[in-house]
């Protein structure tokens, strides 16, 4: 949150991860830029690495992977990615906990590491000339984490406090968390890839010290540096300092589709000092190789990802009834979620409710006008350069094609595809790709006292609390 | 999971937009000479007293202007608080040549996005377009400043925006709750004790004369200073500047803030009771405003205390002790004397009277006893990599630009900045700790639940002056 400072609005919603190609200008034909010249190379070991000079400033950004997070999670134990990767820098080669943390901060440096659905993922900045302590530190945080006990011990229940804390101070940052267990259940794209309170006290040294034995290797890492760097210098001390990782001795589970729902369901999660409710609607989307996607983002501009989208017109510009709306795509390597959320006072949730999916309807419903495709055609266009401004940017694209097997079309040639999107393929993708407003999981954070009649409107009605320590009704 | 309560923008521009060239890099040129670009900032000043400065960087097809408004919640009065953020929103809800929404929808279909923010002192309008709606996003701003019209509809609607907002961060958040409560707790006087978005009451009963007059007195052209950073050169931004903005005529300047705070003499203390599954202890201590000299080693101060998991009370709260999951700390730099905050997050159950203790004894060694050499290089490198972070954007230089003409008088001491962190001695940062770390002048604010079954009701918040 932001202590000082009030917003007209908060960040706007996008399509999760979009990497959007250059046009120059909103008028013209859309111009591809090219992805900065770059050296890709795999040693041995399988070990991936890709290097882009960008010198603009003296800084040298990292961005990288290790395929299974989530997914490698023990069924029953979410979070134990999430713990290795807290635990990478917490003491890792010659280094204690301490001394790693003083030597990233000593040089003005940062390392960040966590766990998404389907990996560990890596990423930080240090000045240029570090660039050795760079690759001895990242070096020791992936191939040499020691996972102490002391360590461990603290840190798993640190963030089975920030659970709480967030619980406390903005409930809302959980809902996509809610929303995915409960409308992926059992699949893996279900498992709070944080964990949850209960699953993380049960985790123990042993599982994450084995996550990393087990599923950790150079055959499953990509490793993107991008900046003010000598690429010949960095391929010849990458290749010393990597070398020698083993390759990984398990096989990541297969995934696959998870059907997406029927009919309209209702989860009510009861915080009774709440004066909001906090609401998040969804359905099982598309994944990343979707062949609609140029299409879909457009659609998408226009019903919630910006600030005169649809929704946030209805919600917000026209009603007042909420700060915000928005909706989003999250696609994985298979489909993830479409979602919608927002927030209204208690009293207004059923009218903000109906709104949202007259919204929906509208959308499924009627065809767009063609001066709105040309609009949000306008916007993706003319926003995407500032996705891909700085070195990190371009670490983070490249590690995202890499993960995804996406190949260079996937940048290169999306500005393109944008100019070519008509209104028949956007007809398409919201037919195929946006859930009727009668098929969805509905999930509400609120006073429950004050709007459990409200809710039984929208379909069935399964009630928990927010405090109960799982992001299900039931605690298996 | 990790949170950064306080985190505002303002604050981050100054207290992270400081370069040091670090003890090991050679010191064969001068650190302001060695920003790339540099010499790329032109200004003018308009003749209704409009300044302009840009910034020229063809690194992608876009440009960031922000119009920087010197008014905020600090220039506010009881019964109107949270005039100036509401005001902000109003800016976007139409003029007498369009109508509300206008803006949004034009600046979009020309493939431009915007936001804006409102502090204690300063409100910012942002806009990122690509280079070629830059003459329609020239005619969208002079528009609403020479043309701002309300309609009592949307006055209405957007009431409830601003509540949901209010909701949102402050009624449905402890943190926001704490920091409101002590932030209203640590003036008697000041109006830096109005929380920006506002009390209530207010937000339920402000009028639209109130709107009327609010953009009568602040929103002078005069009294703005636009910034454009991105794909275009000086000339051309200067000669848009000249048709759309220059015949906006200039106003009386808004009227100075008059009231000072009294001298503190003695802790205040704030104990706020919410249902909490993580206490929270927030401590505000009387600071200098911005352009204090003392201003760099009040932020490097901060840094060696706070940031990151090698700083001095997260290391000794959260990883020897274990009596914090997190601790933060900012220095909050405004046109008048503020606050420097440090925040602790407890695990369940803690005992906040036991952190207390803990986080005094280790304030009271930093001022007896100074801080390390090692701390302060590391305080230093921290201050770099994030002013080369922030140099790499357009965003980040119009912020950089913008926060050192309003906050420090001129944007030429971004350039300077680097040089006066390479200033600072351990003894410089001793004194700043002398200066800041004064228990009279501090309000210590405590959250935690209401005990399990309270004889009476409790009131929702108290405060209380002890000597």
């Amino acid at each position: 949150m932001n202590g000082f400072n009030f917003l007209r609005r908060v960040a706007a919603i996008l399509a999760g991860a979009l990497i959007m190609n250059a046009a120059l200008a909103a008028e013209a034909p859309p111009v591809g830029v090219k992805i900065p010249a770059h050296q890709r190379f795999v040693l041995p070991n399988g070990l991936t690495i890709i290097l882009v000079p960008k010198k603009d400033v003296p800084l040298i950004a990292f961005s990288g992977f290790v395929r299974g997070g989530a997914l490698a999670d023990p069924a029953d134990k979410p979070g134990v990615a999430s713990l290795v990767a807290g635990l990478l820098d917490r003491g890792a080669g010659k280094r204690s906990a301490f001394e790693f943390a003083d030597a990233v901060e000593g040089v003005g440096g940062s390392f960040n590491a966590g766990a998404g659905a389907e990996s560990i993922s890596v990423s930080g900045q240090f000045l240029a000339r570090d660039r050795a302590l760079l690759i001895e530190l990242l070096s020791d945080a992936l191939m040499r984490p020691r996972f102490d006990a002391d360590e461990f011990a603290k840190y798993r229940d640190r963030q089975i406090e920030f659970i709480k804390s967030a619980k406390d101070s903005d409930p809302s940052q959980l809902l996509p968390t809610y929303g995915r267990a409960l409308l992926f259940a059992a699949h893996p794209y279900g498992r709070p890839q944080g964990g949850s309170e209960r699953s993380l006290a049960a985790i123990t040294q042993a599982d994450v010290a084995g996550y990393h034995a087990s599923r950790f290797g150079a055959d499953k890492a990509t490793l993107v540096f991008a900046g003010d760097l000598d690429a010949k210098w960095m391929k010849q001390a990458l290749t010393k300092a990597f070398g020698s990782w083993a390759k990984s001795k398990a096989t990541l589970p297969e995934l696959k589709p998870a059907p997406r729902v029927s009919g309209r369901r209702v989860v009510l999660i009861d915080a009774p000092d709440s004066v909001q409710t906090y609401f998040w609607l969804g359905n099982v989307g598309v994944d990343r190789r979707y062949s609609g996607r140029p299409a879909l983002d457009l659609v998408n501009t226009l019903y919630g990802g910006r600030f005169t989208s649809i929704l946030n017109t209805e919600l917000r510009i026209k009603s007042g009834l909420s700060y915000s709306a928005g909706s989003a795509f999250v696609r994985g390597t298979v489909p993830g979620q479409f979602e919608i959320d927002s927030y209204t006072q208690t009293e207004t949730t059923d009218k903000a409710l109906d709104l949202t999916l007259q919204t929906l309807e509208k959308l499924k419903h009627d065809a767009l006008e063609p001066a709105m495709l040309e609009s949000a055609r306008a916007y993706v266009l003319g926003q995407y350069p500032l996705r891909l401004e700085t070195a990190a940017h371009w670490a983070n694209a490249l590690a995202d094609l890499e993960f995804y097997g996406l190949g260079k079309e996937y940048i290169e040639g999306y500005g393109p595809a944008l100019g070519r999107v008509d209104l028949a393929e956007t007809a398409a993708v919201t037919a195929d790709a946006f859930p009727r407003p009668t098929d969805l999981l509905i999930v509400l954070i609120g006073d429950a006292s004050k709007i459990r009649e409200m809710a039984a409107r929208y379909g069935p009605v399964t009630e928990m609390k927010l405090s109960q320590p799982d992001f299900v009704p039931s605690s298996k | 999971m990790s949170k950064l309560p306080f985190v505002a923008s303002t604050c981050l521009f100054l207290s992270f937009g400081a370069a040091s060239s670090a003890a090991a890099a050679p010191a064969t040129t001068s650190p302001a000479t060695r920003v790339p670009g540099a010499d790329q900032v032109h200004s003018t000043t308009l003749a209704n007293g409009m300044k302009v400065i840009v910034w020229t960087d063809r690194d992608i097809p876009n440009v960031a202007l922000y119009n920087w408004v010197r008014v905020g919640s600090r220039n506010e009065v009881p019964g109107i608080t949270g005039l100036a953020h509401f005001f902000e929103h109003m800016m976007f809800n139409g003029t007498s040549k369009r109508q509300p929404g206008e803006f949004d929808r034009q600046m979009e279909a020309r493939g431009g996005a915007n936001n804006a923010f409102t502090s204690n002192d300063v409100t910012v309008y942002q806009d990122w377009v690509p280079r070629s709606a830059l003459d329609l996003v020239f005619e969208l701003e002079s528009d609403r400043l020479a043309n701002l019209s309300f309609d009592p509809q949307v006055v209405e609607s957007e009431r409830g925006v601003v509540y949901s907002e209010r909701r949102l961060r402050t009624e449905d958040s402890n943190e926001g709750f704490l920091f409101e409560q002590v932030q209203a707790t640590a003036f008697v006087a000041h109006p830096y004790q109005i929380p920006t978005i506002g009390w209530p009451a207010d937000i339920q009963s402000w009028k639209l004369e109130d709107l009327q007059k609010f953009f009568k007195t602040n929103y002078a052209p005069n009294n703005c200073t636009l910034i454009l950073v991105g794909d275009v050169s000086a000339d051309e931004a200067f000669a848009m500047a000249k048709k759309y903005l220059e015949p906006i005529p200039r106003q009386e300047p808004p009227p100075p803030v008059r009231t000072t705070e009294p001298e503190q003499l003695g802790e205040k203390r704030v104990n706020v009771q919410r249902n909490a599954q993580t206490p929270l202890m927030y401590l505000a201590y009387k600071s200098p405003a911005a352009n204090d000299p003392q201003g760099p080693a009040i932020n490097l101060l901060v840094s060696i205390l706070t940031e990151g998991d090698s700083s001095r009370l997260h290391r000794l709260l959260v990883e020897e002790k274990k009596l914090a999951i997190e601790v933060g700390g900012s220095f909050q730099e405004g046109f008048d004397p503020g606050l420097t905050w440090l925040t602790v997050t407890m695990p369940e159950g803690a005992d906040a009277a036991a952190v207390e203790k803990v986080l005094d004894a280790a304030l009271a060694q930093v001022v007896s006893q100074g801080v390390t050499e090692a701390e302060l290089v590391r305080a230093r490198n921290l201050y770099a990599s994030s002013f080369w972070k922030q140099i790499a954007t357009i965003n980040g230089k119009a912020s950089l630009l913008g926060s050192f003409e309003v906050f420090e008088g001129d944007y030429r001491k971004l350039f300077d900045s680097p040089a006066a962190y390479e200033k600072v001695t351990r003894e410089d940062v001793q004194k700043a700790a002398a200066l800041v770390f004064q228990r009279n002048r501090r309000t210590v604010g405590v959250l935690t639940s209401p005990p399990e079954k309270p004889a009476a009701p409790v009131p929702a918040a108290t405060a209380e002056a002890r000597p």
